[in-house]
């Protein structure tokens, strides 16, 4: 007999290629992992034996992943680029998983017809367009398409006993292996397991008459008599698994995964948190949701029994934290580090033989004769239409998805970006983007610069990123106190990681980078900013890596590709040959077992209509749910609710709706009262939770109480606010606020400036910088300095005043001794100083020893949010001496001084004060350095204050600080051991300059305070952040 | 006996043979330096030539500043022909050379590589620091190396001609150089500006190099304000100017340097305000009071100078405070408050409202003025006693207004 070529197959391919194959092109790059892969790819591309790379979070290894899609993108990079070698991977993805659903639903239902269907459904399945087009897991899907076309080979062998098909499922096990670790891994227990148990139930049928004749015994005897071939199989693919991939055991061995889990969605309670539940269950079941009843039915038939097992543990993996149950199955290590969805995409591909079964019982099928019969053709043409409908409607909507809820930033344009780095030598320090999502890893690919952070968590080494759950810095914002809080302790000491350049696709983080000591370079063509810090060594030429031995990197670089080629020989070059020698095909042996589908189960279709319409019924549970909660003028709170969430995502009009209707208050006024108020809280917070409490409510008439939480990247800031609100025509409005009306006395003004530029090189060339075109550093004077104790903690504080005549950038750093001199603890000033000072300007400053953050796995970690917060260093010794180094550079920004303080209120708590903004710069957040002096007028501790309210131009800006009660403030050390500036003694230099320094002026200006037992005296200095220089 | 002489004819023989070979071999002289030169001039063809009677071939090794090196020679009948390679040719300094034989040395001497004078003189530069202040022994050294075309430099008391100029001060002294260079210390004069030096040797000129001299620290000042008018508006700004600061030569301190101005209140609250000079001018600004007060202000360069106390007056511009209740003592209207014009007070003046009840401060409230007034609503969901008592206070004035009775109704 003459095999035909499956025209359903062919359909599904032609399908298959051009739907994905052109939908790829709009939905890979934004995918989460598409471009990780082509990272990799780019790694094998540019050094294929050597597993170290530099370029993420200071060196790893890149034997943590399987190689296999990573060097074949690699090598078809020759051809046209890495992104055509991704492109092309997806595709033969693609054609690999459809023929390979082909191929398992062939050797499952034994009809060519229903596996033609099954391919046909695979296509637009919503778990394979997620996996692909959102997730961009290729590795994955490469994995499990080849652990598909396995699985006719494996049951040839074990039933038949062929060497031919022992060699080539092993072959094929290998490629699957050297793809994707946890496919063969898991897959061996999911899908290898039950196809072992069900050739073994075909093998015992042939004793007897049908599969219900099959008894436990001559199940067993029959396994007995299989054993051998299961054993030889078995035993070969765990040698495989382990010598495929040999190096990247070894790799895990040396480098264990010991980080803190990163939150994942699939671990989720769905219920709780509904996008997870939609992302991660819904999306990849689909349609399949409304046959699940006949897909259990089917497997959980004798012959199937194994699959049915194994198909139901899978469903309930994939729920992930919804039920208790996965986490007791997997047990807590696994569970933290598996990312539970390819459970779910495991199950889903399981089901689709069943899938492909019921659409051809439906479509030419019994079941249609049933349905026709039962309920005539309407009946039968709508419920298939409807059906075929949501399917497609579905796979449409998972496509499109990216695209109504972007998953990542909008595409940057990276060449501007790489241009800076190769420019002028600025790749001879690291990067860190922020706001980038993935486009990080394409960025990298594309520059010799290394940068800190990186974008396969897995790898990653600094203990400052390991030991929270972060995934990058990049995106740090999203992570809460732990995200910020990891990413100010590289912002703060960036010498320690040669970190200059930061570039900033998000404005939220400007004013933590400002308050870190950082500036502004430039902007590029593409709106990126670059901020630079000044003072920081660059790279040194050679540097750190962790060596392999050289069999390994053999190994790492020939086997998967070794694998492939043999895969190849084995598994088509042998079926071609065979098809030249026009010898006809051998009819595999699992065809025997074709069933004839006749009579569709009355019951199971009673059934599934009564599932249908539960399912149907939990839709519209969820649709009206959502419908209320964005019901947002049904009452009172909802309103006030509605009116935070529009001015959190800068829905103007939207708030503005929120209002009374009013014919003199417009959205342009609304829009314009909203925009001039600048600051902190308008400008760079996220909302982080409201709750709102009626304090009065009358018919028509109610007052609220908001309590809105907001994460800045400088603290979290909570604030009340009282909202009255009216219902008019049923619906509730808020009622405007009175909002300032304080007018600046002049309309028009000038004023005189000192600005600054440096030209750093002279003369246009890549070499050092000349000799002559060097400025020198300018001198800065530590006029005190004193170690104190307070609470519990040890910090540093002193003044500091540049005595240059040029502006200053200060970078100041304090170490601790023990009595021993033995090095106790560094750290640098973050907050508590003035980073830029002109000349004969004067700072306090403050160090805090911090640690990093919850290094210890048992440290308790705050849930609230609280970027203000760090982990106290805790010191084995008690501190005895200290030392101070600082150095100055030239500044030529962020120098602006125009914020006076106009008036100050002291209580015996609190000091409440007035700002005044007399430049022509608008201050988007300022910062007060409260310094507290004792009796003799000696510094004592500094603090801090963010004003949640910019100051506009010749405007007042009112704060309250409330004054700090020490349970304990007691000087260590009142002098340093030595304090180094430019590398130069302080005292020393600063005397060639001011011969005899009047320490009487400072202490005139400070402001007596009393009824304090620490402190007598205090200072306030400003600080000015300006979001948007002019 | 015998033994004892056996012994020291032993030892005799033994100390013979050992101081041998010990001492130098004073064999038959095979090699001898041909060459009577001790010095070579950089850049010509240096060779070493030796006469010899042996066949054998030696080799000579060479410490050279550059390195060791071993060289083979050109044999010719009984001479032998060493060359030095081109790049050390080019090298001045000593060169110990050494013939050997299988690594027996079998001659040894030394020869010299002076600068070439007959190739183009150049000159390498350095100043530092780049800048420095005025006076006061502050010096920038400026520092000359003139070498010969291969960038050896001359030979010590090789005279480089210096030239400065200063302002309107030209400068010109030869310096000989001294262990390899020639240095000056240029002392900063006690103006400020731009010192530029260049230097020549054997008509090579170089281009000019600066050095900043900056202005010295401040000395003390006084300090000037200018305002609108003399009225405590609160709304009004008073600019407070420095005069021009210079340091104790006279010259203008460096633009940008900080003044912190501090402005002391009646209440002894010491509020700030910052200016950076321009042409040793600091300009500052402060808002106008909302109440009568006196600033005593004075200005600090701080730890380096100070200026004299000045003392501001600002008069009070409203003497009265108008109030008026209404909707049941619940609305209380504050106002008109007038200015000093009797016009109305510039929008936003803060008023605030103490509210009392049986002498108890219950809350402060504060509005800012619009259009002269400023509204309280004292709302019965809040104020729910039945009398309360009342104290505004605005632009520095007290009003206090007696018990009023209140409905507890609801709204």
């Amino acid at each position: 007999m003459k095999e035909t070529t499956n025209k359903y197959l062919i359909v599904a391919l032609l399908f298959g290629l051009t739907f994905h194959g052109s939908a790829i092109f709009f939905t890979l790059e934004n995918s989460y992992d598409a471009l990780i892969h082509l990272f990799f790819g780019n790694h094998y591309a540019n050094s294929w034996f050597e597993p170290w790379n530099y370029s993420w979070y200071t060196g790893f290894s890149v034997m943590s992943y399987p190689p296999l899609v990573h060097q074949s993108i690699g090598l078809l990079s020759f051809i046209g680029g890495l992104k055509f070698g991704m492109f092309t991977v997806a595709i033969l993805g693609i054609i690999l998983f459809i023929t390979g659903v082909y191929k398992f639903s062939l050797l499952i239902t034994g009809n060519k017809t229903v596996a033609g269907y099954a391919a046909l459904v695979a296509v637009f399945s919503s778990s394979f367009i997620e996996t692909l087009h959102i997730f961009g897991q290729l590795p994955s899907i490469i994995g499990i398409s080849v652990l598909l076309h396995a699985m006719p080979e494996i049951y040839l062998f074990i039933k038949t006993g062929k060497k031919q098909h022992f060699f080539t499922s092993i072959s094929l096990m290998a490629v699957t292996v050297c793809s994707h670790h946890v496919t063969p891994l898991f897959g061996m227990v999911f899908f290898v397991s039950p196809l072992i148990g069900m050739v073994i139930m075909d093998k015992a049928r042939e004793e007897v008459g049908s599969f219900k004749e099959i008894r436990f015994n001559l199940f067993f005897k029959t396994f007995i008599s299989l054993l051998k071939r299961i054993l030889l199989f078995g035993g070969s693919t765990i040698f495989l698994l382990l010598f495929c991939i040999f190096p990247y055991w070894v790799n895990s061995k040396a480098n264990p995964i010991t980080q803190v889990p990163i939150p994942h969605g699939s671990r989720d309670n769905f219920f709780e948190v509904t996008s997870s539940g939609l992302m991660f269950f819904v999306i990849p079941w689909g349609i399949l949701l409304f046959i699940l009843p006949y897909i259990f039915y089917r497997y959980f038939t004798k012959r199937y029994i194994f699959f049915g097992l194994s198909l139901t543990l899978l469903t309930i993996l994939g729920t992930g934290g919804t039920t208790p149950i996965p986490l007791k199955i997997l047990g807590a290590n696994a569970y933290n580090i598996l990312t539970l969805d390819r459970f779910t995409l495991w199950a889903s591909i399981m089901s689709l033989p069943m899938f492909g079964e019921f659409v051809y019982r439906i479509a030419e099928g019994d079941l249609k004769t049933t349905l026709l019969d039962r309920f005539g053709t309407v009946y039968y043409r709508i419920i298939s239409g409807l059906f075929a409908g949501c399917f497609l409607l579905f796979a449409i909507f998972t496509i499109t998805i990216s695209y109504f809820r972007p998953l990542q930033p909008q595409k940057i344009n990276i060449l501007p970006i790489v241009n800076f780095l190769n420019q002028d030598q600025h790749d001879h320090w690291r990067f860190l983007p922020l706001g980038f999502g993935d486009q990080i890893a394409f960025l990298t690919t594309q520059t010799k610069a290394m940068t800190v952070d990186g974008n396969y968590h897995s790898a990653r080494r600094l203990p400052e990123l390991t030991s929270r759950a972060v995934e990058r810095l990049e995106n740090a914002k999203y992570r809460g106190l732990e995200g910020i809080g990891s990413l100010q302790q590289f912002l703060t000491v960036p010498e320690k990681y040669n970190l200059k350049y930061v570039f900033s696709n998000d404005k939220f983080y400007d004013p933590i980078l400002y308050f870190c000591g950082w500036h502004r370079l430039s902007q590029l063509d593409n709106g990126i900013m670059v901020w630079e810090k000044l003072n920081v060594q660059p790279l040194s030429k050679i540097l750190p890596k962790e060596e392999v031995p050289t069999y390994l990197k053999l190994m790492w670089g020939i086997i998967p590709m070794l694998s492939v080629i043999i895969a190849f020989i084995l598994n088509i070059q042998i079926t071609w040959l065979q098809a030249l020698k026009r010898k006809p095909l051998e009819k595999p042996d699992f065809k025997k077992n074709e069933i004839l589908y006749q009579n569709f189960s009355w019951r199971l279709l009673k059934m599934l209509h009564i599932w249908s319409t539960i399912i149907i019924f939990f839709v519209g549970i969820a649709v009206y749910r959502i419908y209320i909660k964005n019901a947002t003028q049904i009452n009172p709170e909802n309103v006030v609710k509605a009116y935070y969430d529009a001015l959190d995502f800068k829905l103007y009009a939207k708030a503005h709706a929120y209002m009374v209707p009013n014919k003199d208050y417009t959205l342009s006024q609304f829009i314009l009262e909203i925009l001039v108020s600048d600051g902190v809280l308008n400008s760079y917070a996220r909302l982080n939770g409201i709750e709102t409490k009626i304090v009065y409510q009358t018919e028509n008439n109610a007052k609220i109480i908001a309590t809105t939480k907001w994460i800045t990247p400088l603290e979290l800031i909570e604030k009340n606010y009282l909202h009255q609100v009216q219902k008019i025509n049923g619906k509730w409005f808020i009622v405007p606020k009175k909002k300032d009306t304080d007018i600046p006395p002049d309309e028009f003004m000038s004023d005189n400036i000192n600005s600054y530029f440096t030209q750093g090189r002279r003369k246009i060339s890549t070499q050092q910088t000349y000799q002559e075109d060097v400025l020198r550093q300018p001198d800065l004077e530590i006029i005190s300095a004193r170690l104190v104790k307070c609470n519990n903690q040890y910090v540093v504080v002193g003044e500091l005043q540049n005595i240059d005549n040029v502006p200053a950038d200060v970078v100041l750093k304090a170490n601790l001794y023990d009595k021993d001199n033995a090095l106790l603890a560094s750290f640098n000033a973050k907050y508590e100083i003035k980073h830029k000072l002109m000349p004969k300007e004067i700072t306090v400053f403050k160090v805090n020893f911090e640690d990093i953050s919850w290094l210890k796995t048992n440290d308790v970690k705050p849930t609230t949010f609280n970027p203000n917060e760090f982990t106290t260093k805790i010191l084995t010794k008690a501190p005895a001496n200290f030392d101070i180094q600082s150095a100055g550079n030239v500044a030529t920004t962020d120098l602006y001084n125009a914020v006076s303080i106009a008036d100050l209120e002291i209580s015996k708590t609190q000091i409440k004060g007035t700002l005044f903004n007399s430049g022509i710069q608008e201050v988007t957040i300022p910062q007060l350095l409260i310094s507290y002096y004792n009796s003799k007028k000696e510094l004592v501790f500094v603090d801090h204050l963010f004003i949640k309210e910019g100051v506009r131009i010749q405007r007042k800006q009112y704060f309250s600080y409330k004054l700090l009660n020490f349970s304990e403030l007691s000087v260590i050390k009142p002098f340093a051991i030595n304090c180094l500036v430019n590398g130069l003694k302080s005292e020393e230099l600063a005397r060639v300059i001011i011969p005899a320094r009047n320490f009487q002026q400072e202490e005139a200006q400070l402001q007596k305070i009393e009824g304090h037992l620490d402190y007598s005296y205090i200072k306030i200095e400003v600080n000015n952040f300006i979001g948007n220089p002019r | 006996m015998k033994k004892k002489v056996y012994l020291v004819f032993f030892i005799v023989v033994a100390l013979f043979l050992a101081s041998s070979t010990l001492l130098p071999k004073k064999g038959i002289i095979d090699f001898s330096l041909e060459t009577k030169e001790k010095t070579f001039i950089a850049g010509t063809k240096i060779e070493l030539k030796f006469r010899t009677k042996l066949e054998a071939r030696p080799q000579l090794f060479l410490i050279h500043s550059y390195g060791k090196t071993l060289l083979e020679g050109n044999l010719n009948k009984n001479k032998i022909t060493f060359l030095l390679p081109g790049i050390y040719a080019k090298k001045t300094g000593k060169v110990d050379w050494f013939l050997v034989i299988n690594g027996d040395k079998k001659l040894q001497g030394n020869f010299e590589i002076l600068p070439n004078n007959q190739t183009k003189t150049q000159i390498e530069n350095h100043i530092g620091p780049p800048s420095t202040l005025v006076g006061d022994g502050h010096f920038v050294m400026y520092v000359a190396v003139p070498t010969d075309g291969f960038d050896n430099p001359k030979l010590t008391n090789t005279p480089v001609i210096y030239k400065s100029q200063f302002l309107n001060s030209f400068t010109n002294e030869t310096i000989i150089t001294k262990d390899l260079i020639a240095w000056k210390d240029f002392y900063a004069p006690t103006k400020s500006g731009i010192i530029l030096v260049s230097s020549e040797c054997n008509s090579t000129i170089t281009k000019e190099y600066d050095a900043v001299i900056y202005p010295g620290i401040a000395t003390n000042f006084t300090v000037w304000y200018t305002r609108n008018h003399e009225f405590a508006d609160g709304n009004q700004i008073t600019t407070l100017k420095t005069s021009a600061i210079r340091d104790k030569f006279g010259n203008i301190v460096s633009d940008g340097t900080m003044v912190s101005f501090m402005i002391t209140t009646q209440n002894k609250m010491v509020l700030k305000s910052f200016g950076t000079t321009i042409e040793g001018v600091a300009t500052a600004k402060i808002l106008h009071p909302d109440h009568q007060d006196v600033f005593l202000i004075k200005a600090f360069v701080t730890g380096i100078a100070e200026s004299s106390i000045v003392a501001i007056n600002y008069k009070p511009i409203n003497p009265k405070i108008e109030y008026k209740f209404s909707k049941n003592n619940r609305i209380i209207t504050v106002g008109l408050l007038r200015s000093f014009m009797n016009q109305l007070v510039p929008d936003g003046i803060k008023v605030k409202l103490k509210i009392y009840h049986n002498n108890k401060l219950v809350e402060t409230l504060q509005d800012d003025s619009y259009k002269g007034k400023a509204i309280f609503v004292i709302s019965p969901d809040y104020y729910k006693e039945k009398s309360y008592s009342f104290e505004i206070s605005t632009l520095g004035n007290k009003q206090i207004i007696e018990v009023k009775k209140y409905d507890t109704y609801k709204q």
